[in-house]
């Protein structure tokens, strides 16, 4: 843990603590069981992400001989040890928690991981057929002997080590090894005919099982799987290091070296084999991990998927269409009638959907402009702005190829925007688009109007079912003379120019928000009312921490709901104790960010696409929005109030960084946040249909077609 | 219709908007000292404008020129580069006529050597033609962009007001009261020209401004001397600088109302301009980058833009300036709207301007005005004849009024005083080559027909010298018919007939003075237009 003196909770181990949060809920007997196991994905696969990019940086820094401390006051070793320390506790909890809480009773329902030595003998058939159909073609051991090289392994990829009896016309009979690299495959389990139920069988098993087909007449000793990250593969570039990119740029040669900075292994491993590997990837004995079940408990997401089971999943919150959108008239009608604020996924994304679709299609469009972060694979967006760039029409698109893991389609569906005459621009140099704005201009008789819609989430019509945003939908002028500033200065069109409403990171946001907040606390020392709410996904800027502080020390009540890290320390007298941190975890990822200031009774609502964390304020080209139209302002302030009502799925951060669940008083009844707002919404159709003045027809987005 | 009162500007732009379809597109294009700018407007059923979108991109034109009087190679490509780019986002509009883009040039391009070269460039490369704009044409523009600022505010449109913007290269000057201008002028001081004046100097960032001061002061002290301090007088200003100083100065977060209505003029106090601008010339170029998260090219000129707004309002001992939104593409959008180039108001300007001028020269100024009564009657009733435009009328109303100016110098051969005193001057609102002709129009009004030979005419092309001639020919009918120097025929009217021109006149005793004088002035009339003058009572 931090010294208690610093100001700061440090960042990784609030980054842990988020992902404990995450296994908490795959603990929670109340949740479905296919909904924990998803969970547990989500934490492995998070675990994956915070190794590869945070850890690895760290360990460069480490190696470059680094002791400077970071704000909470700890030096990378000191880091590194917590952060070791405190995984492998968390590994340990989520195999009991697989292994103990979820299995046993997803068993007795019917959805079973075979034992491999278990199998029934028509299984075993199966099996065998898939091994030698599917897996021996494809699959080749290697063998590794201590003079060559030891070879290179894909990071987060599973492998399979061999160990062999020594050849005994050797004159110093020694173990022999072979690795079975799986490489980068989808294919993870093997389906088994089973009677009623669902039972399958992981590849890694499978091949264990029929290892000796491999080394035909050779005894094998043991063979198991293990998994690899290693810094060597560790993107530097990314955004989500440069913080430690930047104190060590003269050193990146020594990622060369390819240290492995976590080895995952079954835990029935013999000292002997671990050994082997220790020495040739060079792992220290802290970064091994001893895993007592399947590996890489990412895949495990896929399973969850299956149909049927529906007694394991949660009841569906299907998205709700808007009363405020008009299904009988066009888009470009409902927002010129009134500006629309919408809460997804409660309340259907698909608006923003069919605006992007009736734009390409209407003949009085002329333009599109749209930033495009990351996108689902049949995106209709996509598709829509390809048509309306073959209709003539100027559509200009900026699309983020540094968006990490989907850089492969990123590429895929950018070039058939340009072959379609779309006007694609790959980014800003140096900083990541990850504003989410779009802006329609058409030609009415009244004059050119601007529609535009702001988002703080992507256009993603598939993470736009699971993700909570908001999308605001308006054709103010003011915002759209803005906007239009802010493309043609993203596209290199123009310099950037002053803006009236819109603030853009990297160049004001950041001193926008310092403004707000030091406006409230001005406000208090004057002895007026002042008030901060905020809910954003991290704060780690030190800058708007020690703003926050100041105002909480003027008597500013501030309120924030982070979903992620937090390093700010709430609730420390002369520091903090006017500070309150919460955060929700459950069914929906929670992304929206939403601003609120008192401003001394003319409230400021603003909503965003950036996080507090440096790397948002400014490395990225973020957009800070103003929420003015009354109704819409109304709506985001009722919406946000909910957020700290939730005492079901909520968490409050104390001042040593732990997070405590709150347990509602007898007298209070449970308030879940997300249920209330998708409860809020599916009521709110049904008055609308009700008082009966219009019929709504929803237009559903198109099916995915796979 | 020929009353003296129907004023020539009241008629003057009427016919031309027909044609103007509902929510036109029109776009402008002003390539700077230190930027290429682009607006995008929509002017409206009722003729406002409202401006879509502004564009700007920054260009070392001005550093060239003023450095070496030539725009470099790399700095023209450049240029292109910007003006394609803009040229697209013009596609996306729909707009590609010539009448709904204009692209102008200031002093950075006017002032190079090799202008030609960069026009025809750019002209092979976009398809742009870009027209450099001398400075009368600039004050013309200006005045066109902050006329709706000023008389929106009441108490400023009554009082002496100097509206002037402090550019890259020039200082523009315009004194106006009750919407009339009194006065313009330019001056060769620009904020990019110190800043690359002192590069020459290297000197440190301390003594930079003593040299500033120095070249700023000269300046003021000529501007204080054209334009004498008044208890009542007030300055408005313009441009990127000091609305960058208003906008760190006023308190933040004041969201303006949407849209670009003619907005209020806000208020600057000087003592904080001059504090404020004490802080940014403490800083370099980089720093100003750094803190404040300017453009360059804008760094480079914010400190001594603020000076020399800051000397200026010193100078004429004012507490506070009024800053405006307005600038210098809104005027050119202004009268792109206006459709006919020169609007009404426009035409009041330049007239008012012209007898202020004639006055220093104490014309007579009865004379004047009806001498240009009845030229300008004389070129409506032979519009047939001559078909000349609007535009020449306003010349020829002009070259009446100061046709006789030269005596002012010397009774003997004052017609070439005249045409000396024209070119030379400074008329509100007319260019070089409008005053050129303005003063050989008067130069001809008697004496010596034109001949190749003539200084400034031999410069002109074949139709601007017909024009002359049909201008000057009709000035000398005019001319003669007021040679009692009485006003006495105060109507006439025309007829053409059997190769004459007959002119009939009301309510007069006799014509025969007026007769001998068209002996001496017809014949050119005659020449030019093939009919003989007859004089008739009618």
């Amino acid at each position: 843990m931090a010294p208690k003196a610093s100001k700061y909770l440090n960042r990784e181990l609030s980054w842990l603590e988020f992902n404990q949060r995450v296994l908490d809920e795959a603990h929670d007997p109340e949740i479905p069981l296919l909904e924990r196991l998803k969970f547990l994905a989500i934490t492995s696969s998070n675990l994956d992400e915070f190794f590869m990019v945070r850890v690895g940086g760290l360990h460069l820094l480490q190696a470059s001989g680094n002791t400077t401390s970071d704000p909470s006051g700890m030096t990378p070793k000191k880091i590194l040890n917590a952060i070791s320390l405190r995984a492998h506790q968390m590994m340990a909890e989520q195999y009991q928690c697989l292994l103990g809480e979820i299995e046993p009773p997803l068993a007795a329902a019917g959805f079973q991981r075979a034992n491999p030595q278990e199998l029934t003998d028509a299984q075993r058939r199966i099996v065998e057929q898939v091994f030698r159909d599917e897996i021996y073609p494809v699959l080749t051991p290697m063998a590794v002997t201590p003079e060559m090289e030891f070879p290179y392994l894909v990071n987060h990829t599973l492998n399979i080590v061999v160990r062999l009896a020594p050849d005994e016309k050797a004159k110093q009979p020694q173990d022999r090894f072979a690795i079975i690299p799986f490489g980068r495959t989808e294919f993870r389990f093997i389906t088994l005919p089973s009677e009623g139920g669902y039972q399958y069988l992981p590849l890694e098993d499978a091949v264990c099982l029929f290892i000796e087909q491999y080394f035909g007449g050779e005894q094998v000793l043991e063979s198991i799987p293990f998994r690899v990250t290693k810094n060597a593969d560790v993107s530097l570039q990314d955004e989500f290091a440069s913080d430690l990119l930047h104190q060590m740029e003269d050193m990146l040669d020594q990622r060369k070296q390819g240290d492995c900075i976590r080895l995952e292994i079954a835990e029935a491993v013999s000292a002997e084999t671990l050994e082997f590997l220790g020495r040739g990837l060079g792992v220290l004995d802290e970064n091994v991990y001893r895993i007592p079940g399947p590996l890489d408990l990412t895949a495990f997401m896929r399973l969850t998927d299956i149909s049927g089971f529906d007694a394991q999943k949660d009841i569906s919150w299907p998205p709700q269409p808007s009363p405020e959108v008009n299904p009988r008239i066009s888009m470009f009608e409902n927002i010129s009638r009134q500006d629309i604020l919408l809460c997804h996924p409660y309340e259907s994304f698909e608006p923003v959907v069919r605006l992007i679709e009736e734009a390409a299609v209407d003949p009085d469009v002329l333009a599109i402009k749209q930033i495009l972060y990351r996108t689902s694979k049949h995106s209709p967006i996509v598709a829509a702005l390809i048509r309306a760039a073959e209709q003539g029409k100027h559509v200009t698109a900026i699309v983020e190829l540094k968006a990490r893991f989907d850089e492969a389609r990123n590429i895929e569906w950018a070039k058939n925007l340009e072959h379609a005459g779309v006007q694609v621009i790959y980014g800003v140099k140096g900083l990541k688009t990850h504003a989410k704005v779009c802006c329609i201009v058409r030609r009415e008789p009244e004059g050119i109007q601007r529609y535009l819609h702001f988002g703080t989430g992507n256009y993603n019509d598939a993470t736009s079912k699971i993700y909570s945003d908001i999308s605001y939908f308006t054709c103010d002028e003011v915002l759209a003379s803005d906007a239009i500033n802010f493309f043609n200065s993203i596209t290199g069109y123009s310099l950037p120019q002053n803006y009236q409403k819109l603030e853009a990171a990297p160049i004001s946001l950041r001193d926008k928000i310092l403004d707000l907040i030091h406006h409230e606390t001005e406000r208090k020392k004057q002895g007026q009312k002042a008030r901060i709410i905020a809910k954003v996904n991290s704060l780690v800027d030190p800058e708007i921490i020690n703003a926050l502080y100041e105002a909480s020390e003027a008597g500013v009540k501030i309120k924030l709901n982070i979903r992620g890290i937090c390093c700010l320390r709430p609730g420390v007298s002369k520091l903090s104790k006017n500070i309150e941190v919460v955060s929700i975890i459950d069914r929906f990822l929670e992304h929206a960010r939403i601003l609120y200031f008192y401003h001394g009774g003319d409230e400021r609502v603003f909503i965003s696409s950036a996080d507090w964390m440096p790397r948002n304020l400014d490395r990225r080209v973020e957009l800070l929005v103003p929420i003015e139209e009354e109704k819409s302002h109304r709506k985001v302030i009722k919406l946000l109030n909910t957020y700290f009502e939730d005492n079901a799925k909520a968490r409050v951060l104390n001042s040593n960084g732990v997070y405590e669940r709150i347990t509602p008083s007898k007298e209070k009844n449970v308030v879940r946040c997300q249920q209330v707002l998708y409860e809020e919404a599916v009521a709110a159709i049904k008055q609308a249909e009700k008082a009966g003045r219009t019929v709504f027809e929803p237009h559903m987005a198109p099916e995915d077609q796979k | 219709m020929n009353t003296k009162d129907s004023t020539l500007a009241e008629t003057a732009t009427s016919s031309n908007r027909s044609d103007s379809a509902p929510n036109r597109l029109i776009a402008v294009i002003d390539i700077g000292t230190g930027a290429i700018r682009m607006a995008i407007a929509e002017v409206k059923e009722d003729g406002t404008v409202y401006a879509l979108e502004r564009l700007s991109q920054a260009v070392t034109l001005g550093e060239d020129t003023f450095q070496t009087r030539n725009i470099q190679k790399a700095t023209m490509e450049e240029c292109v580069r910007i003006l394609k780019s803009y040229r697209r986002r013009l596609d996306e509009y729909q707009i590609s006529r010539d009448d709904q883009i204009r692209v102008v040039a200031t002093s950075a391009v006017r002032e190079a050597d090799n202008r030609l070269a960069f026009t025809d460039r750019i002209f092979i490369a976009t398809g742009f033609e870009v027209s450099p704009l001398d400075e009368a044409e600039v004050n013309r523009i200006t005045y066109q962009g902050i006329r709706p600022y000023l008389a929106a505010k009441p108490n400023l449109d009554e009082s002496q007001t100097i509206v002037t913007e402090i550019g890259g290269g020039t200082t523009e000057l315009l004194l106006v009261q009750n919407g009339n201008v009194l006065f313009s002028s330019n001056y060769r001081l620009g904020a990019l020209r110190l800043r690359e004046m002192l590069k020459g100097y290297r000197v440190p960032l301390a003594k930079e401004r003593t040299i500033m001061e120095n070249q700023i002061e000269r300046v003021i002290q000529q501007i204080v001397h054209e334009v004498p301090a008044d208890k009542s007088i007030k300055l408005v200003v313009l441009g990127g600088d000091v609305r960058f100083a208003l906008a760190q100065l006023r308190p933040e977060d004041e969201i303006p109302e949407p849209g670009n209505s003619p907005d209020e003029l806000d208020r600057l106090k000087v003592s904080e301009l001059s504090k404020f601008t004490d802080k940014i010339l403490q800083k370099n170029e980089d720093e100003l980058v750094q803190n404040y998260h300017l453009a360059f090219t804008d760094a480079e000129t914010l400190g001594p833009a603020l000076l020399a707004y800051t000397k200026l309002a010193q100078a004429y001992q004012l507490k506070y300036i009024y800053v405006t939104k307005a600038n210098f593409r809104d005027g050119l959008l202004k009268e792109m709207a206006d459709q006919s180039t020169w609007s009404d108001e426009f035409y009041t300007q330049v007239i008012r301007s012209t007898i202020d001028f004639g006055k220093r020269f104490d014309f007579d100024e009865a004379h004047a005005r009806h001498v240009a009564f009845l030229a300008d009657t004389l070129f409506q009733s032979l519009q047939n004849e001559h078909k000349l435009d609007l535009r020449n009328r306003l010349l020829l109303y002009t070259a009446a009024l100061l046709h006789e100016i030269g005596i002012y110098v010397n009774q003997s051969g004052y017609h070439k005083h005249s045409m000396y005193l024209i070119s030379n001057g400074n008329l509100f609102g007319l260019g070089q080559s409008d005053l050129l002709l303005v003063a050989l129009i008067a130069r001809y009004h008697r004496r010596a027909s034109p001949k190749a030979t003539h200084p400034g005419y031999s410069t002109l092309d074949r139709f601007s010298r017909i024009a002359i001639a049909k201008m000057a020919a009709i000035l000398r009918v005019a001319d003669a018919l007021d040679y009692s120097y009485s006003q006495r025929v105060q109507e006439i009217e025309c007829e053409i007939a059997n190769g004459q021109l007959i002119i009939s006149i009301p309510h007069v005793e006799d014509v025969s003075l007026e007769q001998i004088a068209l002996v001496e002035k017809g014949p050119f009339f005659e020449e030019v237009f093939g009919l003989k003058v007859h004089l008739r009572k009618k």
